[in-house]
């Protein structure tokens, strides 16, 4: 079945971040003078305002910021996931991730709950990060 | 704002057109209708007008030409020496009419929003072709996420949101003009809506809306010469903590109210004490309550008690949101409450006529919020009667 939901477009910003997705590397950007780890990647640290860069491997472990659960579908592709949980993932390393959570039922999802990346491939071009309750 | 700038401008002329759902018209004949009923009202003509400040941002419905500042000029008959292209964000238009009549490059400048939203096709804010993928669409998700941290810091949701519903209803009910003028909300009704995006229900939403809302600003000198008793700006102030909500921190609060509220209270020399009414930017029962508890009115999590029984309803001991606000009255951007407050205080509002009609307070003072994309502008200003 041919995947009918919308696509990442990698812009010339983003796009290490979606080739380290197709190698299921969770990549994002860090200060090499501050150490601040950041998203959505950026020509220069908004904190001290180096622009001296490096692309990090992130772990992929983190916690539920916060979530939304849609019972309703604001884009027909989505129709048949109904009901499913967008949510903010802070990574271990710092940076907010908008994602979904899977690999549970809905209303088990809670602000502050550990979850671990699990990788959604799409097609050949892109592989999509998700989480999922962290397994122990 | 510098407190130089206090009581010196006021809001003079509101305009109004037919609202709610109104098909078979474009953007742009609301526009015009709401700018014109404002320079009416306010006893002017277009001769006078020197600045037209316009909302502009969402896409032409199909068939119509995009609702340029010039196409709105046009059609009113006037060449302003100020006619801002400046686009999307409501809350600085108050500034932007404050700045050019500062500056003396005006004498009145008028304020707009309008749109055929409702009819002419869905009011959609930008999407991010990042969240799309993983199925965000839109503002209802991202101030629903918002709502869910809140309920994770602090004692909140739909027990707290409900309140908020039905007490806007009940003013809604006193307005001719609302959308839900003559549907009433039980808080039955209010657990028995569909979810829009869990944790927020159909009556947690603000409405989408047809017609058009315009203001006058001058200064308080020209005002005294006009046929309405103005509304004058004490205090204003903005707050601007911009992070998208995937990276925001404070979307459970302090919100850009808190600083904003901070600096129109210093402006205008009062404290909440001195509020009569609040008109609170309510494009989500949520964004009234941490707005209100920004502003200092309740500690976070006493808004459960707080909104309890209708608190901020007709008779209640806080009137927020008069004319049933964007949530049952109509969606003008912040001109819903601008124009509300500047109504209430030039005493013209009947039915909902805060005073014995109501059984509250007669206002002298009252405080207009207004916050943009996902709580990362605010703007708060405080009208007083002159």
């Amino acid at each position: 079945m041919t995947y009918n939901k919308p696509l990442p477009q990698p812009n010339a910003d983003t796009k290490p971040f979606w080739n380290g997705c197709k190698k299921h590397q969770l990549r994002f950007q860090e200060c090499r003078d501050c150490h601040h780890v950041r998203w959505p990647p950026s020509i220069i640290c908004p904190k001290c305002y180096s622009n001296d860069t490096e692309w990090i491997l992130a772990c992929g472990k983190g916690w539920i910021y916060t979530y939304a659960v849609y019972h309703q579908a604001f884009h027909d592709s989505f129709r048949d996931d109904l009901p499913y949980v967008t949510a903010i993932v802070e990574l271990n390393e710092g940076p907010h991730l908008l994602t979904n959570i899977v690999g549970c039922n809905h209303d088990e999802v809670k602000c502050d709950m550990p979850v671990e990346v699990v990788w959604e491939d799409v097609n050949e071009e892109f592989a999509l990060p998700k989480f999922r309750p962290a397994q122990r | 704002m510098p407190t130089s700038l206090k009581d010196k401008y006021a809001i003079v002329g509101v305009g109004y057109t037919d609202q709610g759902r109104v098909s078979g018209r474009t953007a742009l004949s609301f526009y015009v209708e709401a700018c014109a009923n404002a320079i009416k009202d306010a006893g002017l003509t277009r001769k006078d007008i020197d600045g037209l400040i316009c909302y502009r941002y969402f896409q032409p419905a199909m068939g119509e030409r995009e609702v340029t500042p010039y196409l709105v000029a046009q059609h009113l008959g006037l060449s302003p020496n100020y006619l801002s292209q400046e686009a999307n964000c409501a809350r600085t238009h108050l500034y932007h009419a404050i700045g050019v009549l500062e500056a003396g490059l005006c004498n009145y400048v008028v304020v707009t929003y309008a749109d055929n939203a409702l009819s002419g096709r869905r009011m959609i804010g930008e999407i991010n072709p990042d969240d799309a993928v993983f199925g965000q669409f839109g503002y209802p998700a991202e101030y629903a996420m918002a709502a869910r941290r809140a309920m994770h810091i602090f004692a909140t949701g739909p027990e707290t949101w409900k309140e908020i519903a039905v007490a806007q209803r009940r003013w809604a009910n006193l307005n001719p003009r609302a959308y839900y003028f003559d549907r009433p909300l039980t808080y039955d009704d209010y657990y028995n809506s569909k979810w829009v995006v869990e944790p927020f229900r159909t009556p947690d939403v603000c409405l989408i809306s047809d017609g058009g809302r315009a203001y006058i600003v001058t200064s308080v000198e020209r005002a005294r010469d006009l046929r309405h008793s103005p509304a004058v700006i004490m205090g204003i102030g903005q707050h601007n903590t911009s992070s998208y909500i995937d990276q925001s921190t404070y979307m459970a609060g302090p919100t850009g109210a808190k600083t904003a509220g901070q600096m129109a209270f210093n402006t205008a020399g009062i404290t909440i004490n001195d509020i009569d009414a609040c008109e609170i930017y309510d494009c989500f029962t949520y964004t009234v309550e941490v707005t209100l508890q920004d502003y200092g009115f309740f500690e976070p999590g006493e808004g459960k008690e707080w909104f309890k029984d209708c608190s901020i309803g007709p008779g209640g001991r806080l009137p927020v949101n008069t004319s049933g606000g964007q949530l049952s009255e109509a969606y003008f951007m912040g001109l819903t409450q601008l124009t509300e407050a500047t109504m209430q205080l030039m005493r013209r509002c009947e039915e909902r006529q805060l005073g014995p009609k109501t059984n509250n307070k007669e206002p002298k003072i009252i405080l207009c919020s207004d916050n943009g994309a996902t709580l990362q502008t605010h703007c708060c200003t405080i009208l007083r009667r002159l």
